[in-house]
């Protein structure tokens, strides 16, 4: 220690590094003074009149959205131009009077003018604020014509999104709206500014950051009037990658047609229908009604309309094609023969007796036919829907082990599409009503259970998936709604088939339900046939998920029950049943019976999938059926 | 007893005080300033809680002033240990805000641990290099322990994702090389290394928008409206002072708020225009002379700890500011590095403060025996 003292430079090594130091910092401020002296005396002059002559205005260019195309190319969602209306705060000669004039050319409340301005303290004056979106032509000419009396008054171009078939695939597309507070808090939203949309739900909130490109803008030197002087700099917007989607817009437009013909006209329908590729997932028809118009929500929303969508008892915004969970009724029979070839508790060719019920404990279960169904299997069982046959297959198996299957074939758990509000419906088993209820099973209610009534819920879309299980030879596809985003760098598929997991079933067993679930469609006696496509061998099952308790519809059929007390039609179907490529399930709420009221809806999309592999082109859609009843006349 | 009282009242740096406090005078002048614009009165907000750090950072520099330096020599591990544990706390209590989790939240007050890391980090280099003298480090195999010591807390604020000043860290403790002793050709080596963990930050550290930020100093035109257009707005805030200046509170770009964080990171920008090149350059010889006097400090250390930490405290003083002014004059990467005495901050500041008052303890205690 004696080396350091005062005076120091006793240690050549620390007295060498010292002086590097100070070395380096000398020639780092020196570096400094000399770029100050290079901005503030050379190029003094220059800034100070830049920064006198005025000031920058700062102008965002809002990147086009980019399209969503259906899988042939077709357009579903675009962007147009709109002009907005924004004042820029630091340039408006007298605020109010300016906002007053501005009301009345527009024709709307001078308060609302007021509320949009706000107050203008503590933001950046020189910044764009805007007041009112998508004016029409006549406003806008309006403004225009009076725009030399209103500095700092501007009328902006900025893309707009358009749905060009209204509500069609609403639900699917989703829609936007302004960027929250709170999402702009968030780092996702890193770049985003106050005032720009964001997909809010659908596949404009599933696939933003491919949709939304990159906002460009432009520096302004402006003068005192708000006047261009000069563009300092510009980088252009980057527009918004192109979007495939599995979607077939004529088979979407054929399952909601369908779907809202399924009540007569004084009655609004609400269901849903799925259609799917069961070899790789994609979702080539989802509908949800009723439905709403996108178009309503590009801009401001309307604050009438908007209430008057989420109150509406109908639920006009929910997609109920995966948040509506419904009991799966007799569609569930398949899971069940399934479960029960794969455990060897049935053969193909093992029967039962059905006398029309089915008596266990102190209760009868009675059989959805009267008469009874006499000696079914397999094959019989599910193409005339027995539910004794099931009553008995249940109780064999026992809750625990039936809802392994239904969770194998993926009930019970949301599917992964990536939209919001996706519901896991519910396989109810011992386990769980011990949570839920803290109570003991009780073997009648797995004979419920068995023919898909009593805890049991699913969702269309899992039915679908589930079918498209059976369908495909037991693979449970996470489905797939973008087939490939289409980027100025290339092509990318952000959703690749995924295969969630593989049903512990055979290959010959589940080639057995197939071929019961074709007689369903196919046979005589079964309670599918309504959607038979001639030349298409289609499969499928009919189900009707009871609402009430069979005592409040006692003595009435049919139309006699009033709406809410109906059941829900169900029909899952795929097709060509040998090699299936296409699964569709269908939902009608209050439907009642699923072969009379769904398979019809089931049969339409069908067919319209068969004209099209076979090339007949779908009807065109601006000429209904009123040009076509002429002709056929 | 009496004699040593009288000896450190003696030898007791009233210059080296002096010279920071009329700093931090001039710092809070100009932050009044820059926090002035649109706000009611002088005093903002911001301004206030500036001067309870500033008064919570005169209470930690005595603190630092009164204990004995030599006693941080021996407790160094555990300085060390605490760093690190404080700079891990935050990986787990702090909430993630703005993409960075380095802000411990109590109630009202915010703390950023890694602004005292950096001290932490300096007195445990500083009592390694007093044990193992960097003359006789002359193989670069000797440097793995140190190297181990800087990753440490390199890596913590790293995973805290500050970018800033997990570079800052990493030059602070790279000073110390100045004074090894390994040959030429392992100065590759060091370079190669330091090289690669800036490119691993690069790679995986940084958020797309950081790194859009050093591009945009390669190509200020690539993105005129974000950081290229603070950049832009800066050159034009400082060059606009011109010789003199505009006046306090008279810069127009100050106060019409064309630069958005000129109260923190863009702060001299606000000094540059109001007080012109006189000014800045004042400011700038002021830095200077402390960050001088602080090597003479070292130099006159009677143990080679006290030298040591003195070199470590200059780093702390000196990089950020040469990383702060080089972004803001335009000659580097926009990155979020206050201005020490300058930018808005509390623990910033107060950190300082005590870096301060640990040059102070080492300089008074020099002729003592």
């Amino acid at each position: 220690m004696s080396q350091f003292g005062p005076g120091g430079g006793s240690d050549p090594t620390l007295e060498r590094g010292l002086r590097l130091l100070a070395a380096g910092m000398a020639a780092a401020f020196s570096i400094f003074l000399l770029r100050l002296v290079q901005l503030q005396v050379v190029q003094g002059e220059e800034h100070l009149e830049r920064s006198q002559r005025n000031s920058i205005r700062t102008e965002r260019l809002t990147a086009p959205r980019g399209e969503i195309v259906d899988r042939k190319g077709r357009l579903l969602a675009t962007t147009r131009p709109a002009f907005h209306l924004e004042v820029v705060p630091s340039e408006l000669r007298d605020p109010p009077r300016t906002l007053a004039v501005l009301a009345r050319l527009l024709g709307d409340e001078p308060e609302r003018l007021r509320e949009s301005y706000g107050d203008p303290r503590g933001r950046a004056r020189f910044q764009p604020l805007r007041l009112s979106d998508d004016l029409d032509f006549e406003r806008l000419a309006r403004v225009e014509s009076h725009r030399h009396a209103l500095p700092g008054v501007l009328t902006e171009v900025r893309p707009y999104r358009q749905y060009p078939h209204g509500p069609l695939a609403a639900h699917l597309l989703g829609s936007l709206g302004e960027v929250s507070p709170g999402q702009l808090e968030s780092e996702r939203f890193e770049d985003y500014r106050p005032g720009d949309v964001v997909g809010k739900s659908g596949v404009e909130a599933l696939l933003e950051p491919f949709l939304r490109g990159r906002a460009g803008g432009r520096n302004v030197l402006v003068d005192v009037a708000g006047r261009e002087v000069e563009v300092l700099d510009r980088v252009e917007a980057r527009p918004g990658a192109r979007v495939v989607l599995a979607l077939d817009l004529d088979l979407q437009r054929t399952a909601e047609e369908a779907l809202a013909a399924a009540a007569p006209p004084e009655e609004p329908v609400s269901g849903a229908v799925v259609a799917l590729d069961p070899r790789d997932g994609g979702v080539l028809a989802m509908a949800s009604l009723p439905s709403y118009d996108p178009n309503a929500f590009s801009g401001r929303i309307d604050a009438a309309l908007w209430r008057q969508l989420t109150s509406d008892p109908m639920k006009p915004l929910q997609n109920r094609a995966l948040s509506g969970q419904y009991p799966p009724g007799s569609t569930y029979k398949a899971f069940v023969a399934a479960a029960a070839l794969e455990e060897g508790l049935r053969l193909p060719k093992t029967t039962v007796f059905c006398p029309g019920g089915f008596a266990f404990g102190n209760r009868t279960y009675r059989c959805w036919k009267r008469g009874g169904h006499g000696t079914v299997d397999l094959r019989r069982s599910l193409m005339q829907s027995c539910d004794v046959y099931y009553y008995r297959a249940g109780l064999d198996l026992g809750i625990d082990r039936l809802a392994e299957y239904a969770k194998a074939f993926g009930l019970g758990a949301v599917t992964g599409i990536g939209l919001e509000g996706e519901q896991p419906g519910l396989v109810p088993s011992s386990a769980w009503k011990e949570r839920r209820f803290g109570q003991e099973w009780m073997p009648g209610e797995t004979v419920s259970a068995a023919i898909g009534q009593g805890y049991n819920l699913l969702t269309p879309l899992q039915l679908a998936v589930s079918y498209a299980a059976i369908a495909n030879g037991g693979h449970v596809l996470r489905p797939r709604l973008v087939l490939e985003v289409v980027e100025p760098g290339g092509v990318h598929v952000p959703q690749p088939p995924h295969e969630i997991r593989r049903v512990p079933v055979s290959d010959e067993n589940l080639a057995l339900v197939r071929d019961g679930l074709h007689a369903v469609v196919d046979a005589p006696g079964g309670t599918g046939r309504r959607a038979q496509v001639p030349g298409l061998a289609v499969a499928g099952k009919t189900g009707t998920a009871q609402v009430v308790r069979l005592e409040k519809t006692a003595g009435k059929t049919g139309l006699a029950i009033p709406r809410p007390y109906r059941d829900h039609a169900w029909f899952a179907s795929f097709a060509p049943a040998e090699a299936p490529e296409i699964v569709v399930a269908v939902l009608v709420e209050h439907g009642g019976g699923g072969g009379a009221n769904a398979a019809p809806i089931a049969q339409k999309v069908l067919q319209r999938w068969w004209d099209d592999k076979n090339g007949r082109p779908p009807p065109a859609p601006e000429e209904p059926a009123v040009t076509a009843a002429r002709g056929a006349g | 007893m009496t004699r040593i009282e009288r000896r450190m009242a003696q030898h007791y740096e009233w210059w080296l005080l002096g010279l920071v406090c009329l700093l931090l005078g001039l710092g809070l002048a100009n932050l009044i300033s820059a926090t002035h614009a649109g706000s009611e009165g002088l005093l903002s907000p911001n301004v206030i809680r500036q001067l309870v750090a500033l008064g919570l950072g005169a209470a930690l520099l005595v603190a630092t002033l009164l204990v004995d330096y030599r006693h941080l020599e021996r407790w160094g591990w555990f300085v060390y240990a605490g760093t690190l544990l404080l700079l891990a706390s935050t990986l787990v209590l702090a909430p993630v805000t703005r993409g960075n989790q380095s802000w411990l939240v109590f109630g009202p007050l915010r703390l950023q641990p890694s602004e005292f890391a950096k001290l932490g980090l300096v007195v445990a280099l500083a009592r390694f290099f007093h044990r193992n003298p960097p003359a006789e480090i002359r193989r670069l195999r000797d440097l793995w322990r140190p190297g181990l010591i800087l990753a440490g807390p390199v890596g913590l604020i790293v995973l805290q994702r500050d970018m800033g000043v997990a570079v800052l860290t990493l030059l602070i403790g790279a000073t110390y090389l100045l004074f090894v002793r390994i040959p030429a050709r392992a100065w590759l080596a060091v370079a190669g290394t330091g090289l690669a963990v800036l490119a691993a930050i690069w790679m995986f550290g940084l958020e797309p928008y950081q790194k859009s930020r050093i591009l945009d100093v390669l190509d200020p035109a690539r993105d005129p409206l974000a950081s290229g257009y603070q950049a832009n707005q800066s050159r034009i805030a400082i060059g606009s002072g011109g010789l003199a200046g505009k006046g306090w509170l008279h810069g127009s770009q100050t106060q019409l708020r064309f630069l958005p964080t000129q109260h923190t990171d863009f702060i001299f920008s606000v000094l540059a225009e109001e007080w012109g090149l006189l000014g800045a350059a004042v400011v700038l010889v002021l830095y200077f002379v402390v960050l001088i006097w602080g090597l003479f400090i070292a130099r006159g250390s009677k143990d080679r700890f006290g030298a040591l930490l003195a070199v470590g405290i200059v780093a702390i003083l000196f990089w950020p500011a040469v990383v702060n002014l080089a972004m803001v004059v335009g000659l580097g990467p926009v990155i979020g590095v206050p201005l020490p005495f300058f930018s808005y901050g509390g623990s910033a500041m107060m950190a300082a403060l005590a870096a301060v008052g640990l040059l102070l303890n080492v300089s008074l205690r020099r002729y003592m025996f």
